[in-house]
């Protein structure tokens, strides 16, 4: 089955994991820019990150057929330095008129720092001044439930913006209601042990259906599967849900979110 | 906000069962051996926060209510305070 992962590192991949997810089904995905593992120490990092993101990652990824769409940002890790965050977002709107620019992401919270909080609310005030779609990290493990709450404080406070055009990723089973119910979009991330399995990702389409809601590998230079959207198509399928239900998570509701950005463009008819 | 997409027909529980009950099995055995090594280890932990956590979160899933996986993920949260913007004077 066709499928899109909506985050996904792939800078931190192998070109055989290209050829992998292509053969698994994937025909798009959207990469943030993210943290690399190490603080990075100078604005001119960042530029040649981005791109990396916005020109060598396309032409690896269209090799196998796939299109690769970016987001650009200062991840909330690095967010805790403000005055090189500053200088990265004023650097940003270089790149926005690149043609696989996405929006702003993944912006967020990472500790939940009042340095994160000032810079997060900065990027916001960048996607909101450039008309662009903003895709959010949320916090990890027992910072997950604050952070989320403190980030949609923010966005739920500034009438600017549009929820129907935000991504909140890393959902769980006590954040993801929240999000729906405030009108966001909602990602869940299938990652091994600190996030979701796809069990415990199906089941929040049990319950809570599968409008404003999406799936998404993530994977990364650490531990984390970049197969892992199969692996959940498998698990619906293995459960009896319907073939529309499951194109509905992974392929069409991508889709309808990203076709909100002008750069998004149509996809060969999908199987 | 509700969902306008129809949520997926709720599937039979002894169905279920059948099919995790050797995951759920593996899952108490893994459970019950970390509590065995934790026992026969030097030192005590009982009074560790942590500890306390996965006894509270066992006792989640012994009671009698609804949505424990939300549960126990708020157990190992930590807790939100609305005036968390005036604290940081972020207005
Ligand atoms: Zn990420």
């Amino acid at each position: 089955m066709d499928y899109i992962d909506p985050h996904i590192h792939m800078v931190s991949r192998t070109t055989d994991d290209y050829e992998t997810l292509a053969r698994m089904g994937c025909v798009a995905m959207s990469e943030p820019a993210f943290w690399a593992g190490f603080d990075r120490g100078s604005v001119e990092s960042f530029r040649d990150y981005f791109r990396q993101l916005t020109q060598f990652e396309p032409k690896r990824a269209a090799q196998f057929g796939i299109q690769h769409y970016t987001w650009l940002c200062i991840n909330a890790k690095e967010a805790e330095n403000v005055s090189l965050s500053r200088e990265i977002i004023a650097m940003i709107p270089e790149f926005l008129s690149e043609s696989n620019v996405l929006g702003i992401g993944e912006i967020g919270l990472n500790k939940n720092t009042k340095n994160e909080s000032t810079i997060f609310l900065e990027h916001v005030d960048l996607a909101v001044r450039y008309g662009q779609q903003i895709l959010i990290h949320t916090p990890h493990l027992e910072d997950k439930f604050q952070g989320t709450k403190m980030i949609l404080d923010m966005l739920v406070s500034d009438s600017r913006v549009d929820r129907s055009r935000v991504l909140v990723d890393h959902v769980e089973e006590h954040t993801i209601q929240e999000v729906l119910d405030r009108g966001f979009w909602a990602g869940m991330t299938l990652y091994p042990v600190t996030k979701c399995t796809p069990a415990r990702a199906a089941d929040m389409i049990e319950k809570y259906g599968t409008e404003r809601l999406m799936a998404n590998s993530a994977g990364d230079w650490g531990p984390s599967k970049p197969t892992a959207i199969p692996d959940l198509i498998m698990e619906l399928k293995r459960r009896g849900h319907s073939r529309d239900l499951i194109r509905r998570v992974v392929y069409e509701n991508p889709c309808k979110f990203f076709s909100q950005s002008k750069n998004f463009k149509a996809l060969p008819a999908s199987s | 906000m509700m969902s306008n997409d129809p949520k997926p027909a709720a599937r039979d529980a002894q169905k279920i069962l059948t099919e995790e009950f050797f995951i759920a099995r593996s899952k108490i055995l893994d459970l019950a051996a970390t509590l065995d090594r934790l026992d026969r280890a030097n030192g005590s932990v009982d009074q560790l926060q942590q500890r306390k956590l996965l006894q509270q979160g066992m006792e989640i899933l012994l009671d009698d209510q609804p949505d424990k996986a939300k549960r126990v993920q708020l157990l190992m949260s930590r807790p939100y305070d609305p005036d968390w913007r005036k604290n940081y004077g972020l207005h």
